[in-house]
């Protein structure tokens, strides 16, 4: 067996299964060109086909080597350090790894969910936003309970969610409870903090962009958030 | 003496626009104060900043990134000897020896002689930048047609490849990875939609400055973030004091020995400023009749990775102004400057905007020997910065990069992009891939599929065509060469790297 762990044969697994899916999908596109020989496929199928080679190449080095660094390469002096810091964590369990790739598809699931329910039951255009709020009332409390255990998962998850909520609920409603969010994931546990940090960064923020740059953020499309977003921009400009 | 007219010409240029002045004040406190915070860089500041240079003109754009790229190297130098926190990953080197010479108490001289050697190795490499830019470009034009380039890009990234990500796979592996993003959107010959899966979104392609601002400031955050760096620091007293002639002159071997160390890794693709100052710090151990004082706080360590990293910043310019191909990170941003000002840089700036090229390198010149000034002045400020804990840091600098996302085409989907590329970024990342790679494939991938398609439409499908192109066969032949030794290298050798000289 050498030195090979499950998780070499995932990393492998997972490039291998990038390789054969982009392939299949290849022939979507399989088109001759009729002035350039190699028409539209042979770049990313040569692509595909190096990547294999790389994904197996790996595994065999891992078989023989380990995870030690290989001397061809200087990747020791850009390392930033990200790697003992999953060891040291303890953040490569694998109920670790689902809890995070759970917490990961929450916001996908808000940016789906909601048109499908209103599909499958065929309500009518107006339930669309009391579904869309529902869903995300539901998709936060997931969230939440789900953080509390999974700071890391939590922190990855939590940008996503805010922008994907950015399009309904608007920047200038959600951006606050994002602020707040992240400093808490990060340790800080000082509500006074809290709100003067957030405070100081929307200032910040706001003034520089929305008030002397004229920057357009999304004032959402739900009702009382819209009314909210674009009460603060005329507010501002 | 035409170069020295263009010089002075540039330097008007620069300082006689009071936004141009603005720009560049702000790009050099920027630059150092980013490269100087543990957690962010100047990648992270450039990622951020990267949007908004739309509104600014092209050559704003460029100049205020390439005054960014001189501070933001030097900026790490103050944490790396006072905390043994380097700012940045090409500042490491500095603290192996800095750190021990603020244990003993000699703070003051490592920061003086950082700051001194910062300034010494940027300025004499933008000058032989300015010297040696255009005659190359000149040459450039008339000699590189589609297979050339198409050469070069193969070269590049199979140096690219050898660099930065922890095996050789994994190199490869990443770079593949930003070819393959590349790709996304329609072929260059026949405009064939490829991997669009019925999305309109992916039609236009992955847009690349929200992949980068995911891959380079919001990983970063994440990474921050599981090593719960709080960031608070005892800040100790500092004063600064310039080491003295004497001892300079002591240490002008290792001075030239880094500049010229520095100079050649600058110049070569996806190697940088980081690499720069580990060779130099290599090299200095390696030529040292007392090795056995290096680590111990000896003041030629500090000299020569700072002289080094320093050194390459010039050198960089060279193959994207010359010959329009980025060779790492910061560079390949700036590829994304000029594109968004529906420009490519290359050969052809030279005579459409040349003075682009002039102010951009008056502006490195000057921010190089600013480090000098600023370097004096903003030591205390930056140690007082560094008390903001990171917490702090973070929500500002996530949404910094979201107001910059949408900004650029007005689509939340592009914020979405942004976040799961920093998602992705973060467990490439901690398995030991390059992030660099990725955005340099990303980048290059593009330009390598098109000139690919034009060389091969011009040598009629003959794949022997190359051979008649020396320039195109030798550049073949040397990422050829570079791939099988590291390779060989891999298999082979024991393991033994510039790591050796960590201590690790």
């Amino acid at each position: 067996m050498g030195k090979l762990r499950p998780g070499h044969f995932v990393e492998a697994g997972l490039w291998l299964a990038l390789a054969a899916v982009l392939y299949i999908y290849s022939f979507d596109f399989d088109q001759s060109i009729e002035i350039y020989k190699y028409g539209a496929v042979a770049w990313p199928r040569a692509i595909l086909l190096l990547i294999v080679i790389a994904a197996v190449g790996q595994l065999l080095y891992h078989w023989k080597s380990g995870d030690e660094a290989t001397s061809g390469t200087i990747g020791a002096a850009t390392d930033d350090g990200s790697e003992e810091a999953a060891i040291e964590s303890g953040h490569s369990s694998i109920q670790w790894y689902v809890s995070t790739f759970v917490l990961l598809t929450l916001p996908f699931a808000y940016m789906r969910l909601p048109e499908w329910i209103v599909q499958m039951f065929s309500l009518g255009e107006g339930a669309l936003t009391s579904t869309k709020l529902i869903c995300a009332a539901l998709v936060i409390a997931l969230y939440v309970f789900m953080m509390r255990r999974n700071h890391v998962g939590g922190m990855l998850a939590l940008p996503i969610l805010f922008a994907s909520m950015l399009e309904d609920m608007g920047f200038y409603a959600t951006a606050p409870f994002f602020i707040i969010g992240v400093m808490f994931l990060m340790g800080e546990r000082r509500p006074k903090w809290m709100v003067i940090i957030t405070a100081l960064i929307l200032g910040i923020l706001l003034f520089l962009f929305v008030s002397l740059l004229y920057v357009g953020l999304p004032t959402g499309n739900i009702h009382p958030f819209y009314d909210f977003g674009n009460w603060v921009v005329t507010l501002l400009q | 003496m035409e170069t020295f007219s263009n010089f002075i010409g540039g330097t008007i240029a620069l300082f006689s626009d009071p936004i141009g002045i603005l720009i560049f004040v702000g790009g050099v406190i920027g630059g150092m104060l980013f490269g100087a915070i543990p957690g962010v860089s100047m990648l992270t500041l450039a990622a951020i900043l990267l949007p908004f240079t739309a509104h600014l003109s092209a050559e704003h754009g460029v100049m205020l990134f390439s005054v960014i790229y001189c501070t933001g190297v030097y900026g790490g130098a103050i944490t790396a000897i006072l905390f043994n926190i380097p700012g940045a990953p090409e500042n490491a080197p500095t603290a192996f020896d800095g750190y021990p010479m603020t244990q003993k108490g000699q703070a003051g001289k490592a920061v003086g002689a950082a700051v001194m050697c910062s300034a010494l190795g940027g300025t004499i490499s933008a000058v032989i930048m300015m010297a040696a830019t255009a005659p190359i470009a000149d040459w450039a034009i008339s000699a590189f047609g589609p297979p050339e380039i198409f050469a070069l890009v193969f070269f590049g990234l199979a140096v690219a490849a050898s660099v930065g990500a922890k095996t050789l796979w994994k190199g490869w592996l990443s770079i593949l990875a930003g070819l393959l993003i590349a790709v996304v959107g329609l072929d260059p010959v026949g405009g064939i939609e490829r991997y669009d899966f019925n999305m309109p979104y992916l039609l236009a392609g992955i847009h690349f400055i929200p992949t980068i601002l995911g891959f380079f400031a919001v990983s970063e955050i994440f990474v921050q973030a599981e090593k719960k760096a709080t960031g608070v620091y005892k800040a100790p007293k500092v004063s600064v004091d310039f080491p003295s002639l004497a001892e300079l002159i002591t240490h002008k071997f290792a001075v030239v020995r880094s500049i010229v160390i520095g100079f050649f890794c600058g110049i070569l693709p996806g190697i940088g400023a980081t690499l720069a100052a580990f060779m130099g710090y290599n090299e200095a151990v390696r030529w040292s009749k007392d090795r056995a004082q290096f680590g111990k706080g000896k003041l030629e360590g500090v000299i020569s990775s700072e002289t080094a990293n320093n050194a390459a910043t010039g050198a960089a310019m060279i193959p994207l102004l010359a010959l329009g191909l980025p060779g790492g990170a910061l560079t390949a941003m700036m590829v994304g400057v000029f594109q968004m000002h529906d420009m490519e840089p290359g050969p052809l700036v030279f005579i459409n905007s040349p003075d682009l090229v002039w102010v951009v390198f008056a502006a490195m010149f000057f921010a190089n020997a600013s480090i000098l000034v600023i370097g004096f002045l903003e030591t205390k400020t930056i140690i007082n910065l560094l008390r903001i804990p990171f917490q702090f840091l973070a929500p500002m600098i996530l949404l910094l990069a979201t107001v910059g996302a949408y900004a650029v085409r007005g689509l939340v989907i592009d914020v979405v992009v942004m976040f799961v590329a920093g998602v992705l970024g973060f467990f490439l990342r901690r398995s030991g891939y390059s992030v660099a790679g990725i955005v340099l494939g990303l980048i290059l991938g593009k330009i390598g599929e098109q000139t690919f398609a034009q060389a091969m439409q011009m040598l009629h499908f003959e794949w022997s065509g190359f051979i008649d192109r020396p320039i195109a066969l030798v550049l073949i032949i040397s990422g050829l060469l570079t791939i099988l030794g590291s390779i060989y290298g891999a298999f082979f050798k024991k393991h033994h790297s510039v790591d050796h000289a960590a201590g690790e």
